[in-house]
C-alpha cells in the first residue's frame, strides 16, 4: 500500500507488532481492532463498545495508548504497535502482570489486557505515581468488576516492582 | 457497529488533501485523531465516501511559540495539555484539555479535529473563542484567517467550505488573567455547561448551538460589574435547551454558576 | 514451595489470571471455525409499531450474504413463553423474530449471515420494512390504568401478575399506630452492561444431527434443557452448550434472548458454522434493562420510634415481553418480599404489579429487586430518624433484630448474622461521631458533607427453597463431580460458571482441603455441558454455598475412599488417617503415610503399582456426583458512602464507602472483596450516572456510551471493606454466599449520603439516579417552600 494513492478494496497492510513484522488482508474500513484479532489472530485485545469509550481495545502504537477500534488497519502501515501478548517475555511475565495477580487486579479479565497497557506506559513515564495520578491516568478504562480498588492497588505494586528492578 | 465502506487517501500534503476534497466535496471528510469521527462511523451516523487521513501532513504538527502561539491542526490534545509553551503563553488551553475526553483519547484527539468538529458542549471550541484565536484556513484559493468569533457557525458547523482545510491555530500573546470551570455527570463526560474566561472575554459552552460569548456580561464587567452581576447577565442572554437527560432551566442556572467561578478565578490570578 | 495449612480463608492469588494477563482467555468472539459466517440483525427504529411488508430482496443479493431471515420465515418456530406455577400469573409468549408487531425500540426483526460482520450490516442497511407507528407506553403505572391500550393481546392484561402477601393485623397496626410515615420511590432503570457483550458461536453437524453452541452465558444447562426442543431436536443431548470465558455478566446472561434460538437456526439453515457477537448499541437497547420500580411505602410506629408494621406497593417496569425465563417478577416481587430488611417488623402487606411497557425487557441484574426495595426502605428510614429528629442509626439499631435466626415479617428465615454488629463497626470505619463534627464545622462555611448507611441483609444461595420463599416455585439441580485421577490429581466438573468470580481458585480452595491435596493438582472444570455434572449456573450469589456445598458432599464420599485405600495400605483404623499435603497418614506418626497419587495408582491399577483395593471396598472408583439444594441462607452487612453535595450544581463527589459484610464462612477474601468492591461500584453508578431513558414516543436515549456512562476509576472512590464472619447453622461448611451486596445496598447509602448532605435544606428524595439537575431541582424546590 503506497502513500498518496486512494485506497478501494482489500489491500495488504504490513506493520510490526509486538517486535515482529506481521501483514494481513485489510479495507479500508477494517478497524484495527478488527485486524488485529481476526486477520493475525491476536485475540488479547478486546472489543467493548467500538464508540472509543471504555477502553478495552487499547494496544500501544510507536508507544502511545490508543484505542485500537477507533482506527483503521490501513492507518497503522508501517507502524509498530504493541499488543497484550507482548508483555510477557520469555515465558517470563511482566512486573505489572505479577502484581496485577498479586493484588487480585481482575476478575473476568475483558479490560485487562487495555489496562495493562495503559499502565505501562504510565510507569515508563512517571514511576511513582500517586493514586490520584494512576485514577486519572486509569479514567479512559472501564471496569465493570472489580471496582478498581485491586486495579489502583495493582498499579501501586507494579511501580514498586519496577523501581525494585532498576 | 462497523462502518460502511469507503475509500481512504493518507494526504502527504496539504494541497494533496485539498485537492481530494475538492474533488469529493460532500462525499469526503477529513480524519484527523478520529476520536469523535470514527465513532460516527461506526454508528453509520456518519458515511464519507471519502476518507482524507491528514496525520501525516508533516506541515500539519508541531507548535511554534514565536510572537503569538502557533499550533499545527493535528496537534495531538495530549502533546498540547504537556506542552511549556502553553503552559505559559496559553494556559487557559492547558487547562481546558484537561477535561476533554479521557487521557485515552487526547493523545489522538486534536485540536484541530476539536475545532472543525464544533461539537457545542466541546471545551476547545470555547476556549478558541475566549482567547481570540485566529484559525488559519487553507482551500484550493489559497490561505485565509477566520477569527474564533466568526469560526463556529452552529452544531458541527463552522465557516470552513467544503474543499478547505483547518491548518493552524494562532494563539494571540497575551498574560491575561484566565478562569475555567465546567460542569459534568461524572468524570470525563461531556459538559452540561461550561464557561472560559480570558481578560475581558468570557465565553459559555454546553449550552447553545455553538460556544457563545456572553457580551452584556463583558460589558458589564469591564464596567465594574462583580462576577455575581456579569455571571447573572450572562445567564440571562442565553437560551438553553434541555434534553431527557438535563433541563434547559437546570443549564440555565449553572450557567451562572460557571461563569462566576470562571471570573473569580480569572480575579484571584 | 510454601502453602498455607488450610487453603480455605487464604487470600490466593488465582489461577486463571495466568491467561487473562497474557491475553489468552478464550471469549466467544476469539473463536474461529473454518467457513464461519457473520451475523447481524436489522432492528426496530420504533418503539411501538406494526409490521408491513418485509422487504429483503436486496439484502439477499449484496455479494458475501448466504442468507436472510425473517419472522415470516419463522412462523411455526416455537415462541419463547415464560410463566410460573402461581394463579397469579399470566403466561408471556414473545416469538424469536417478531411477525407483524415490534414492542420496542432494537428489536431485531430480521437476521442476516453474511462473510463478515461488516457485509452482514450493508445487507441490514438495504433492508426496507413498511412500518405502522403505534402509540407507545412507556411509563408502568399508565400501562396498568384502566382503558390502557394491551401490549399483548392474548394476556388480557398489562401486568404480568398482580400478587398480593400479607402476615400479622396490617390494617389494626396501621389504625393504632401513633405514627405513619410514607414514601413513593422511583428507583431508576439499570444496565448490568457486562463490558464483554453477549455471543454466540452455533455449529450443526449433519452427520450426527446434533449442534454444538458457544455463548457468553452463565447458565450453560439451563441453556442448553431449555433451548434444545425449542431448535427442534428430539433430545436434549444432541445439544452441546459451551460457555467459555465470559467478561461478565451480573445476570444479564442468565437469560435466553431470541439471537440464542435464531443463531442456530441460521447454522442449520446455511450448514456453516455461525458467529454472532452483540455490538454495544444491542447490549444497551435489546439485551436486558433493569429495577425500576416504582415503590409507595408506608410504615407505621409507635410513639418511640418502634417499627409496627409495613405496607407496600410495588409497580415493576416489565418491557416490552418477559424476560426468558426469569420473568420481570424478579424486580418488584423479590423487592415485596424483602420489604422489612434486618427490621424487627412484626406484621407487613404487599401488592406487587409487572407492567408492560414499550421498552426494551426487564431481567435480573446483580440484586435484582432488592436493590429497589433497599433503597426505598432505607431512605424511609432517614425520613423517619429526621421527623423524629433522633439520629438515623440510633433509630436503626433500636429497631435491629438480634443476631439468632429470625423469621422475617414476609417468611423468611434468616439463619443469623450479625445485623447491629455490622452496622455498629461501619460506624466506627466511617469514624462517625468525628464526621459529624466536620460536617457542623463545613456548613458553616457553605460546604454540605453527608454521610449514607444502608445495612442490608442479601438473599442468597438462591435454590429452590429460596426461589419459593421470594415467590418462585421452582427447585433446582445443582450438582458436582470430584475425581481423582490415575496420579492423584483432582478434576472437579460442575454446573456453574465463573465469569468473573475466580472459581478455578476458590472451589479449587475447598477441594484441595476436604482432600489434603496440593491445590495445585486440583483442576475445576466449568462450562461444557458434555463435560460437567449438571447445575443452573452462577448468579444469585450462590457458587460458593450452592456449588460449594455439592463439592462438599462428593469431595466427603471420595475421601471416605481415600481413608479407606490408606487404612488399609498402612494397616490402620479409617479414624486414625489424616491427610494433609498430598499425603494420608496415621495420626501421630506421620512415618506411616502413602501419597494420594500411590492411593489411586492402587485404585486404579492396583496389583500393577504392587498395591491391593480393600477387600470391603464396594466400589474402588474415586469419583463421586452430588448434589445439593440449601436451605433459605442470608448474608449480611453495611455500606456506608461519605460524599459532598455541591449546592449550587447539584453535583455529587463521594469521598469515601466503607463496606462491612458477612457472609459466613469465607474461601478467599481477596476473591470476597473484589465481589464487594465491584457490585458497590456498580450501585454507585445506578444511583449517580445511569439512565437509560425513552422518549414518549419510545425512542430510546441512551444507545451510546456517550448517554450510558460507565463509572471509571475517577468516578468510583476508594472503597474500604472489613469482614464479619458468622458462619451460616444450615448450610454446608457455615458459607453463606457474596456477590450482589454492594449492589443492593450502595444506591441507599448514596441516596442517604445526599439527603444528609441537604438535611439543611429539609430535602426528600424520591428516585434515582441523583444527577445534578434532579438534585439542583430538590434545592431549588425546598429553597422555594
Amino acid at each position: 500500500m503506497t502513500h498518496g494513492a486512494i485506497v478501494e478494496g482489500e489491500v495488504v497492510v504490513r506493520l510490526t507488532v509486538n517486535g515482529e513484522e506481521r501483514r494481513g488482508i485489510a479495507e479500508p474500513r477494517t478497524l484495527l481492532s478488527d485486524f488485529l484479532r481476526h486477520e493475525l489472530g491476536l485475540t488479547g485485545t478486546h472489543v467493548g463498545c467500538e464508540q472509543g469509550a471504555c477502553g478495552a481495545c487499547t494496544v500501544r502504537l510507536d508507544g502511545v495508548p490508543v484505542r485500537s477500534c477507533l482506527l483503521f488497519a490501513v492507518q497503522a502501515e508501517g507502524a509498530s504497535i504493541a499488543t497484550v501478548e507482548g508483555l510477557a517475555t520469555g515465558g517470563e511475565l511482566h512486573p505489572i502482570q505479577r502484581a496485577f495477580s498479586s493484588e487480585h487486579g481482575l476478575q473476568c479479565g475483558y479490560c485487562t489486557p487495555g489496562l495493562l497497557l495503559t499502565a505501562q506506559a504510565l510507569l515508563e513515564e512517571n514511576a511513582d505515581p500517586s493514586e490520584l495520578a494512576i485514577r486519572e491516568a486509569l479514567s479512559g478504562n472501564v471496569c465493570r468488576c472489580t471496582g478498581y480498588v485491586g486495579v489502583v492497588a495493582s498499579v501501586m505494586e507494579a511501580a514498586r516492582l519496577l523501581r525494585e528492578a532498576t | 457497529m462497523k462502518p460502511a465502506p469507503f475509500k481512504y487517501l493518507a494526504a502527504g500534503g496539504v494541497e494533496e488533501a485539498i485537492a481530494a476534497l475538492a474533488e469529493h466535496g460532500d462525499e469526503a471528510k477529513v480524519l484527523a485523531g478520529g476520536q469523535s469521527l470514527v465513532p460516527m462511523m461506526n454508528l453509520r451516523l456518519a458515511t464519507p465516501a471519502v476518507l482524507v487521513d491528514v496525520n501525516r501532513v508533516a506541515e500539519l504538527s508541531g507548535i511554534a511559540a514565536n510572537g503569538s502561539l502557533e499550533l499545527g491542526a493535528t496537534t495531538r490534545q495530549a502533546d498540547a495539555e504537556r506542552s511549556a509553551a502553553v503552559a505559559a503563553r496559553a494556559p487557559l488551553l492547558a487547562e481546558a484539555l484537561r477535561h476533554v475526553g479521557h487521557p485515552g483519547t487526547r493523545v489522538r484527539g486534536t485540536l484541530g479535529g476539536s475545532a472543525a468538529h464544533a461539537d457545542p458542549a466541546a471545551e476547545i471550541p470555547a476556549v478558541l473563542l475566549a482567547l481570540g484565536a485566529e484559525l488559519v484556513v487553507h482551500g484550493p484559493e489559497g490561505e485565509r484567517t477566520i477569527p474564533a468569533d466568526d469560526f463556529f457557525v452552529s452544531t458541527f458547523t463552522t465557516a470552513l467550505g467544503p474543499d478547505e482545510l483547518l491548518t493552524r491555530i494562532r494563539l494571540p500573546s497575551n498574560g491575561d488573567a484566565w478562569g475555567f470551570a465546567e460542569v459534568a455527570r461524572s468524570h470525563g463526560d461531556f459538559a452540561l455547561a461550561g464557561a472560559a474566561v480570558a481578560g475581558a472575554r468570557i465565553v459559555l459552552f454546553g449550552v447553545a448551538d455553538r460556544p457563545l460569548r456572553a457580551r452584556e456580561a463583558e460589558d458589564a464587567l469591564s464596567g465594574g460589574a462583580t462576577p455575581v452581576e456579569a455571571a447573572r447577565l450572562a445567564a440571562a442572554a442565553i437560551d438553553p435547551t434541555g434534553d431527557a437527560f438535563t433541563s434547559a432551566a437546570y443549564r440555565r442556572d449553572v450557567a451562572a454558576v460557571v461563569v462566576r467561578r470562571a471570573l473569580e478565578q480569572a480575579a484571584a490570578r | 514451595m510454601s502453602r498455607p495449612e488450610q487453603y480455605v480463608g487464604a487470600r490466593l492469588p488465582r489461577f486463571e489470571d495466568h491467561r487473562f494477563l497474557t491475553g489468552r482467555g478464550r471469549f466467544v468472539d476469539d473463536l474461529e471455525f473454518p467457513g464461519m459466517l457473520h451475523a447481524a440483525f436489522y432492528r426496530s427504529p420504533f418503539g411501538h409499531a406494526r409490521i408491513g411488508s418485509v422487504d429483503v430482496e436486496r439484502a439477499r443479493a449484496l455479494p458475501g450474504v448466504a442468507a436472510v431471515v425473517t419472522g415470516g420465515d419463522l412462523r411455526d418456530f416455537p415462541p419463547f413463553s415464560t410463566g410460573l406455577p402461581r394463579p397469579e400469573v399470566r403466561a408471556n409468549e414473545r416469538r424469536v423474530l417478531p411477525v407483524d408487531r415490534v414492542r420496542f425500540a432494537g428489536e431485531a426483526v430480521v437476521a442476516v449471515a453474511a462473510s463478515s460482520r461488516y457485509v452482514a450490516e450493508d445487507a441490514c442497511a438495504l433492508i426496507e420494512v413498511d412500518w405502522e407507528p403505534l402509540d407507545a407506553i412507556v411509563d408502568a403505572d399508565a400501562s396498568l390504568a384502566p382503558g390502557a391500550q394491551l401490549l399483548h393481546e392474548a394476556s388480557g392484561s398489562n401486568s404480568f401478575a398482580h400478587i398480593e402477601l400479607e402476615h400479622g393485623d396490617v390494617e389494626r397496626a396501621f389504625a393504632e399506630a401513633a405514627h405513619v410515615f410514607t414514601k413513593r420511590f422511583h428507583h431508576g432503570r439499570m444496565h448490568a452492561a457486562p463490558l464483554e457483550p453477549r455471543g454466540i458461536v452455533a455449529q450443526f453437524e449433519p452427520g450426527t444431527g446434533t449442534f454444538t453452541m458457544w455463548t457468553s452465558s452463565q447458565i450453560p444447562h439451563l441453556t442448553r434443557s431449555l433451548l434444545a426442543h425449542m431448535l427442534g431436536l428430539t433430545f436434549e443431548n444432541q445439544l452441546r452448550v459451551i460457555a467459555p470465558d465470559v467478561g461478565g455478566g451480573f445476570g444479564q446472561k442468565v437469560h435466553l434472548f431470541p439471537e440464542d434460538a435464531v443463531v442456530p437456526y441460521l447454522a442449520r439453515q446455511t450448514g456453516r458454522p455461525v458467529k454472532w457477537i452483540e455490538d454495544r448499541y444491542e447490549n444497551l437497547a435489546a439485551s436486558t434493562h433493569a429495577k425500576e420500580v416504582v415503590i409507595d411505602l408506608e410504615l407505621a410506629t409507635d410513639a418511640d420510634g418502634r417499627f409496627l408494621a409495613l405496607r407496600g406497593r410495588y409497580v415493576g417496569d416489565a418491557g416490552a415481553y418477559a424476560n426468558y425465563p426469569w420473568t420481570p417478577l424478579v424486580d418488584p416481587l423479590c423487592a415485596a418480599v424483602m420489604m422489612p430488611g434486618l427490621y424487627d417488623v412484626p406484621a407487613a402487606r404487599f401488592e406487587i404489579d409487572a407492567a408492560y411497557t414499550n421498552k426494551c425487557p426487564t431481567g435480573a441484574y446483580r440484586g435484582v429487586g432488592w436493590t429497589s426495595g433497599q433503597t426505598a426502605r432505607e431512605a424511609l428510614v432517614d425520613d423517619v430518624a429526621r421527623e423524629f429528629g433522633v439520629d438515623p442509626m440510633e433509630l436503626r439499631l433500636r429497631n435491629t433484630i438480634p443476631p439468632e435466626p429470625y423469621v422475617s415479617a414476609t417468611g423468611c428465615k434468616y439463619d443469623g448474622g450479625s445485623y447491629a454488629e455490622a452496622q455498629r463497626k461501619t460506624m466506627e470505619l466511617v469514624g462517625y461521631e468525628a464526621f459529624r463534627e466536620r460536617q457542623a464545622e463545613l456548613r458553616g462555611h457553605g460546604r454540605y458533607v453527608g454521610v449514607g448507611f444502608s445495612p442490608f441483609v442479601e438473599p442468597v444461595g438462591w435454590s429452590g427453597d429460596m426461589a419459593k420463599r421470594m415467590g418462585f416455585p421452582f427447585d433446582y439441580l445443582d450438582s458436582a463431580r470430584v475425581s481423582v485421577e490415575p496420579d492423584g490429581s483432582v478434576t472437579v466438573a460442575l454446573g456453574m460458571h465463573s465469569h468473573g468470580q475466580g472459581h478455578e481458585t476458590s472451589l479449587a480452595q475447598l477441594v484441595a482441603d476436604r482432600l489434603g491435596v496440593r491445590i495445585e493438582s486440583v483442576r475445576i472444570v466449568e462450562g461444557d455441558t458434555a463435560d460437567t455434572a449438571y447445575g443452573t449456573g452462577t448468579w444469585g450469589s450462590r457458587t460458593a454455598i450452592v456449588g460449594g456445598g455439592a463439592l462438599i458432599r462428593a469431595a466427603g464420599e471420595v475421601r471416605e475412599k481415600l481413608v479407606a485405600f490408606a487404612a488399609h495400605a498402612l494397616e490402620a483404623s479409617a479414624e486414625d488417617i489424616e491427610l494433609h499435603d498430598g499425603n494420608a497418614f496415621v495420626k501421630g506418626s506421620p512415618d506411616r503415610s502413602i501419597s494420594v497419587t500411590m492411593i489411586a495408582y492402587t485404585a486404579y491399577f492396583g496389583a500393577f503399582v504392587g498395591g491391593s483395593r480393600p477387600p470391603d471396598l464396594e466400589d474402588p472408583a474415586l469419583t463421586s456426583t452430588r448434589s445439593y439444594q440449601p436451605p433459605e441462607s442470608y448474608a449480611n452487612g453495611c455500606v456506608a458512602v461519605v460524599l459532598e453535595v455541591d449546592a449550587e450544581t447539584g453535583k455529587v463527589e463521594l469521598e469515601r464507602v466503607v463496606a462491612v459484610d458477612d457472609c459466613g464462612t469465607i474461601l478467599n477474601p481477596a476473591i470476597v472483596e473484589g465481589q464487594i468492591a465491584g457490585g458497590i461500584a456498580q450501585g454507585l453508578g445506578g444511583a449517580l450516572w445511569e439512565e437509560l431513558p425513552y422518549d414518549e414516543d419510545g425512542q430510546f436515549l441512551a444507545g451510546t456510551l456517550l448517554d450510558f456512562s460507565y463509572p471509571t476509576a475517577m468516578d468510583v472512590p476508594p472503597i474500604e471493606i472489613a469482614h464479619l464472619v458468622t458462619p451460616s447453622p444450615v448450610t454446608e461448611g457455615g458459607i453463606k454466599g457474596v456477590g450482589e451486596g454492594g449492589t443492593i445496598a450502595a444506591p441507599a447509602a448514596v441516596v442517604n449520603a445526599v439527603a444528609d448532605a441537604l438535611a439543611p435544606f429539609g430535602v426528600r428524595i424520591d428516585r434515582t439516579p441523583l444527577t445534578p439537575s434532579y438534585v439542583l431541582g430538590l434545592i431549588r424546590a425546598a429553597k422555594s417552600s
